[in-house]
């Protein structure tokens, strides 16, 4: 199989997080980052797939900065074959439309028979981008993939729905895979994986050469929410003080 | 079972600090000049450069030029020169400008300097040379044929907390190498048990080590100066703990404030995390940090014994280099420099030994012959009886150092060599004064322990065996608390440890996930029970700037 991994570069879950000076993205000065988790999964998945088929090749993807060398690396090192680095010269673009333009039209003339991507990412979480690029790449398409299995040009995937179900699919090839975090288990890197990442391509593109469009949807403000604690005592006789209770549980704390 | 990864190499450093790094770049380039096709490689338990990196820093660049002749050309990064240089003499309430800045501590052509950012471009210089960084690989024992070191095993992966195999469990690396060059930094844990095998500290003074704690301040835009440097003493710790504060301006408005306290204290009830929130209690150093935000703690030791106190350097196929060894200047605080040269002297001694293919204990020795015709030896000459002046109180050593400078270093103007004291033994037995009662953790300026530790970022993998080895537990809850009241729990600046329960159930909770690698429980345990070994790779601190 020729796979695709979209890898993602986020804050790492416990680096604190501050905002900027002037409020529009978070403080990247005191930020430790690494690859998105769900986004290892996929990388994981794709090796494990072609290993599984007896070959193939793994590219991973990534877009961003240049401090995603970290992660293209690391990728690299665990086994992908090679890398596509989209260059973006400030922190990242937020538009999930643009971010999956820009993606598929990076890998569209590779003609790859699996996308696979994460979830979600851990920072913005807007979950849409293996969706997006299934589109724009007329594929078939599923997300929350618990489990895969490839059956001859069809592959099978197991959905994580709610409530504890599960659903089988089967999708033609070529498809776009959302992973969910958990399916298999992570590999970590070997120092020979490391000392050969040095010597693997990673094939740089500027984002503004990609056609991405205008973003759509920008980050204007963030903030951090105040947490506040308030304690309201409530007295008076059992029957006026539940009606106070219950108002409390509906109006303000919207409960009930 | 997945096997064990065995890799062959010429050269292996252990630990990515600006030892290793520094001598790793130097030993690849003398590879290169005498067309010897060597592999140098560096093992850093860290998940990256740079996150187990804390320091002060102001940064001397003399090794710097030396390795890097045109560094002012390249992107090398550095917060400010040292612009304005202040000394206080602090009490409860008042800041007493020292009349004069002895030389040793101006620092003209000096670099305010955020370590982690250093060492990270030195990794990526190392890279770009073609050196191999494995990051998340800590190096847990070193491999032996009959008494030669020939290679470093690296920890598993992957072993739960009763010590069993998890699915993904993978053993650790073996790394075969003809020289291993231990860049741990300040207690090293291979370094401590190599010094062990061989007695490599016989006829020195037993090393002494300090505990900095510090804190990174965002401020409001535009009030920091760059390279604006501040040195305190007195105030909160007297003058009978060995230490001081420090004060450093870096760019976009990041103000590094921290405080060093020797670890060779008396008073069992002396805990450094809270005399660093009692600094910022003093009207002055508040003053500096109104209005702002902690976004950054960490902590790590320093060795401050000097220069009696640096063990033989080498033995057959391994060599000490940085704080591994106790290169660090206690007068100047100033390690980086020294590290970085060590490094590289033990670079030239190792090509040297590649050239007569030995390399044994009195190949690799020219090791020390080189430190010793350097500034490097200089440099520590100078003020070898630095610290040991401290043994008498603040004024003593004052003095000591003062006189030092008009004898080239003798103690009280006249002894070559004042002795030293491990600093656990010094402990003395007894109830604790109490010294904290006044502190106040508002969450905005003064902060417990576990608002810190959230602040260092680290994590560990909660299911693991905890990689701080007590061999007697029940020492803790009899001998220990009895005589000493547990200091541990003091001593630790992340919560480490905790007694808990009452009576029989009396017992040692060790909350390892807040470790954040400074190992003072391994320094200052007044019995010497607790074991320091590195977790799993990648786990611990997440420093990006401290
Ligand atoms: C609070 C404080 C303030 C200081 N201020 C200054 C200053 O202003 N100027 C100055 O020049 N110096 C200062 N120093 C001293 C200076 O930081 C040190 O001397 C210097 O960092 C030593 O460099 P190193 O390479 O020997 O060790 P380190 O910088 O400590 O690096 C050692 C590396 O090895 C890794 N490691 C350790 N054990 C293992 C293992 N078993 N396996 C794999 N990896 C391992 C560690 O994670 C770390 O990354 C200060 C130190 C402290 C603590």
């Amino acid at each position: 199989m020729k796979i695709a991994v979209l890898i993602k570069q986020v804050p790492g879950s416990d680096s604190p997080l501050r905002l900027n000076p002037a409020g529009d993205w978070i403080d990247e000065n005191v930020v430790a980052y690494e690859m998105n988790e769900s986004d290892s999964y996929a990388l994981e998945e794709a090796m494990q797939i072609n290993e599984r088929s007896g070959g193939g090749e793994v590219v991973a993807v990534c877009m961003g900065p240049d401090r995603v060398q970290k992660i293209i690396r690391e990728a690299l090192a665990k086994g992908a074959d090679r890398a596509i680095h989209i260059k973006e010269n400030d922190h990242g673009e937020t538009d999930p439309l643009v971010i999956a333009k820009v993606l598929s039209e990076a890998v569209k003339s590779e003609e790859f028979d699996l996308v696979l991507s994460g979830l979600q990412s851990d920072d913005l979480g807007m979950g849409q981008t293996g969706v997006l690029i299934g589109e724009m790449l007329g594929m078939a398409t599923a997300t929350l993939v618990m489990a895969t299995e490839i059956q001859d040009r069809n592959i099978k995937v197991k959905r994580e729905l709610e409530a504890g179900w599960f659903q089988w699919v089967t999708l033609p090839l070529p498809a776009s895979l959302a992973i969910q975090s958990g399916l298999n288990q992570v590999r970590y890197p070997s120092l020979k994986g490391i000392m050969g990442a040095k010597k693997k391509e990673i094939k740089v593109v500027e984002k503004s050469d990609l056609n991405g469009g205008d973003s759509k949807q920008s980050l204007t403000n963030l903030h951090i929410p105040k947490a506040e604690k308030r304690t309201e005592m409530i007295s008076g006789e059992a029957d006026q003080s539940v009606g106070r209770l219950v108002e409390v549980l509906k109006s303000e704390l919207r409960v009930l | 079972m997945p096997e064990r990864e065995v890799l062959e190499l010429d050269v292996l450093f252990v630990g990515a600090g600006p030892a290793s790094l520094a001598g790793a770049i130097k030993l690849n380039r003398l590879f290169k000049e005498s067309g010897q096709d060597a592999s140098v490689a560096v093992l850093e338990k860290a998940a990256e450069v740079g996150a187990h990196s804390l320091s002060g820093a102001i940064v001397d660049p003399r090794s710097i030029a030396e390795l890097f002749p045109n560094y002012k050309e390249l992107n090398i990064p550095v917060e400010a020169e040292v612009s304005e240089e202040r000394m206080y003499y602090l009490t409860e309430k008042k800041k007493l400008p020292f009349p004069y800045v002895p030389p040793s501590m101006r620092h003209h052509g000096c670099y305010v300097t955020s370590i982690g950012k250093l060492t990270r471009w030195l990794g990526e210089q190392a890279e770009n040379e073609g050196i191999d960084i494995f990051c998340g690989f800590p190096g847990t024992e070193l491999i032996y044929d009959a008494d030669t070191v020939i290679g470093v095993r690296t920890g598993d992966r992957g072993i739960d907390k009763h010590g069993e195999q998890k699915p993904q469990f993978e053993p650790g690396a073996d790394i075969h190498a003809k020289v291993v060059v231990l860049g741990e930094g300040t207690r090293g844990s291979l370094t401590k048990q190599l010094i062990r095998k061989f007695d490599l500290m016989e006829g020195k003074n037993p090393q002494v080590w300090a505990i900095g704690i510090k804190e990174l301040w965002q401020m409001p835009q535009g009030t920091v100066t760059p390279g604006y440097v501040a040195h305190t003493m007195n105030f909160p710790l007297g003058h009978d703990i060995f230490g001081g504060g420090f004060i450093y301006g870096m760019q976009n408005d990041i103000l590094d404030i921290g405080l060093v306290i020797g670890l060779d204290y008396k008073n069992p009830g002396i805990d450094p995390h809270h005399e660093f929130q009692r600094l910022k209690m003093h009207p002055w150093v508040r003053s500096l940090i109104e209005g702002g935000e902690m976004v950054s703690y960490g902590a790590k030791s320093l060795p401050e014994g000097g220069w009696f106190s640096i063990p033989k350097l080498t033995v057959d196929g391994a060599m000490l280099i940085g704080d591994s060894a106790g290169f660090m200047n206690g007068q100047r605080l100033k390690g980086i420099h020294l590290a970085m040269k060590s490094g590289m002297l033990a670079a030239e001694a190792i090509a040297e030994a590649f050239a007569s293919n030995d390399f044994s204990d009195a190949s690799l020795n020219s090791f020390a012959d080189k430190v010793n015709g350097s500034w490097l030896k200089d440099e520590l000459w100078k003020v070898r009886n630095f610290h040991q002046g401290f043994d008498r109180g603040l004024l003593a050593g004052l003095m000591n150092s003062g006189l030092g400078l008009f004898t080239g270093g003798r103690g009280w103007g006249l002894k070559n060599k004042l002795p030293s004291h491990n600093g656990h033994e010094l402990m003395q037995k007894g109830a604790a004064a109490e010294r904290y009662a006044d502190l106040e953790f508002d969450g905005k300026y003064i902060f417990d322990k576990v608002t810190d530790v959230y602040h260092s970022a680290t994590s560990h993998e909660e299911d693991q065996v905890p990689h701080l080895h007590v061999s007697d537990p029940d020492i803790c809850k009899t001998k220990c608390a009895e005589e000493y009241g547990n200091p541990c729990e003091k001593f630790c600046p992340a919560d480490v440890y905790e007694m808990t329960g009452e009576g029989e159930d009396r017992r040692l909770q060790i909350n390892f996930s807040n470790c954040v690698h400074c190992k003072t429980c391994d320094i200052m345990d007044p019995y010497q029970i607790i074991d320091w070994v590195p977790p799993e790779g990648g786990d611990g601190p997440a420093w990006v700037n401290l």
